[in-house]
């Protein structure tokens, strides 16, 4: 179950045996994963879990202890500062609560890494910024500040942002967090088409299982540090690994009942 | 915990403090070049002067009423003790010379150091806690270059024109008390500031708002880039903010006017 299906050569993310420990508590342990060029591949995890500290590794803000972390080859583990740059260049990320700057209307928030990064002209960029907001349906919102977006506007804000540079790599922090059903079902479906439509490679992390069977090509859980399943969707309700079976049935823990618990108090925060 | 323990902990506390200090001291000053106008970027440069308008111009009513009222009270106070030696006279010098070397420069970073320290604390505390400074990072700019910065510049260049106009506000209190009470004309009150005042005063003046401001704008980021956890810790990190920064302002006063005096600089010609 753990195995990787036939591999396919130069994954865009590989990781290998990463491990990071905070004082004498361990936070991953030899984790090893690939993520494939094309596919939605969803972490899962509860809290705790370290979910969010590994996405902190593959977006480069801290290093593991030992092991290595691969993007379209580069080694962001122990490459130079410059190198980073460039490959963060080619990853857009949208962070669980969008990050968008508040001094910025919706508009220049998405037109920053333009500015920033290229030599493009300001129409140009005026040209691509609306293309973005397009494509996650958030034409008519150019002009407002993010404190006047609602939740869903915000994520979409931010994934239009991600998609500024046209990166090969998107990256989801918590997708649905906060959101309602049918919001985060607006969510869902904007991923699926990004796939569809720019044909990127897509890792989300979220502790949502409907969600995550609905988007996922793959899907690997993160347990206390440790991956402790990788498979498609089908590989993962057909399991019988116990911890897995427990999650999905949404079982709470019988002995220390704080794992399941706490995910389920979880879920049933952002459900209600 | 034993009282060694204590002292241990709050010691190598404080010298974190100071290390952090200077690390963000001199990785700051590297990037301050490329905010300014004509050699930087365009853009740092219009958000150092949309922080210029937030530290300095917004800060401007308070310090100069705060120095209006401070010096109406220096003449008050001086005046009751110098009328009994018929030496009325001398209060135009009290002012001058004590706004000009000393309550102009601290009274405006103690206005601004209540003001902007918290004020940037919680603005950088904010970013962190909602991944904004993440965000800057994994787009690929300089946090240092693109939030801190242009705050930097613009402590630095406000904080020096702050400091005069409020210098001039608490000198002009001294000629409202001496226009009422010995009916001196605003060309004599003028006359006898310029008499006591030097150039080497000014100078110090000077000096010293350069040094508070890099001392407030420090603090305040720091503070900020500290904040670690909820939104309950942007609270605590802007009361450390405040706390620090005017402590440490008046840390600086001390320090220079003592090094000035012991030079002879500070001697009335």
């Amino acid at each position: 179950m753990t195995g990787d299906p036939p591999s396919i050569p130069d994954p865009a993310i590989s990781i290998r045996d990463v491990s990071m420990s905070y004082g004498s508590r361990r936070v991953l342990d030899r984790v090893g994963l690939d993520v494939h060029r094309g596919e939605i591949l969803v972490l899962l995890g509860g809290s705790g879990s370290g979910k969010t500290t590994l996405l902190k590794h593959v977006l480069g803000l801290t290093k593991p202890d030992s092991g290595s972390i691969r993007i379209n080859g580069v080694d962001i583990t122990s490459c130079s500062p410059s190198e980073l740059a460039a490959v963060r260049r080619r990853i857009g990320v949208a962070f669980q609560a969008g990050a968008l700057f508040n001094s910025l209307s919706v508009e220049d928030n998405v037109a920053l890494p333009l500015q920033e990064l290229t030599r493009l002209a300001d129409s140009t960029i005026k040209l691509m910024v609306w293309m973005k907001l397009k494509a996650v349906g958030l034409s008519d919102a150019v002009g407002l500040y993010p404190p006047e977006l609602s939740g869903g506007m915000r994520k979409r804000a931010a994934v239009a942002r991600a998609m500024a540079l046209d990166p090969e790599l998107l990256i989801f922090d918590e997708p649905s967090a906060g959101l309602d059903p049918i919001v985060s079902a607006g969510v869902d479906e904007l991923i699926l088409f990004l796939k569809r439509t720019f044909r990127m490679t897509i890792l989300v992390v979220t502790h949502e299982l409907e969600s995550a069977f609905h988007i996922a090509d793959r899907v690997a859980m993160l347990h206390q540090g440790r991956l402790i399943a990788v498979g498609t969707k089908e590989q993962f309700s057909a399991t019988d690994h116990p911890r897995l079976r427990q999650f999905l049935d949404r079982q709470p823990d019988p002995v220390a009942g704080e794992f399941a618990g706490a995910i389920t108090s979880q879920l049933r925060k952002v459900r209600i | 915990m034993t009282l060694l323990e204590q002292v241990g902990r709050s010691a190598t506390g404080y010298a974190e403090d100071a290390g952090a200090l200077t690390i963000q001291f001199w990785t700051v000053f590297r990037k301050l070049p490329r905010v300014l106008p004509i050699v930087g970027k365009r853009r740092r440069w219009r958000s150092a002067v949309q922080q210029m308008f937030a530290i300095g111009a917004s800060a401007l009513p308070m310090a100069g009423i705060m120095s209006l009222c401070t010096g109406f009270i220096l003449a008050l106070q001086g005046a009751s003790e110098l009328r009994r030696f018929g030496a009325l006279q001398y209060v135009v010098d009290l002012v001058a010379v004590g706004f000009t070397r000393e309550l102009g420069p601290l009274i405006t970073a103690l206005a601004v150091s209540g003001r902007s320290a918290s004020a940037i604390s919680a603005e950088i505390g904010t970013m962190v806690v909602t991944e904004e400074v993440d965000a800057v990072r994994v787009m690929g700019l300089d946090p240092v270059e693109f939030i801190l910065a242009p705050k930097y510049l613009a402590a630095l260049i406000t904080l020096p024109c702050l400091t005069v106009l409020s210098t001039l506000c608490g000198i002009f209190a001294g000629y409202i008390f001496l226009a009422f009470s010995i009916e001196m004309t605003l060309r004599v009150y003028v006359h006898a500031v310029a008499e006591s005042i030097l150039l080497r005063d000014i100078t110090f003046t000077l000096v010293k708002s350069v040094v508070f401001a890099t001392i407030i704008v420090h603090v305040g980021c720091l503070e900020g880039l500290r904040v670690r956890g909820g939104p309950e810790a942007v609270g605590l990190s802007t009361t450390a903010a405040v706390v620090k920064s005017t402590f440490l302002v008046i840390l600086a006063d001390l320090a220079a006017t003592a090094i000035f005096y012991l030079m002879g600089w500070s001697a009335a010609a």
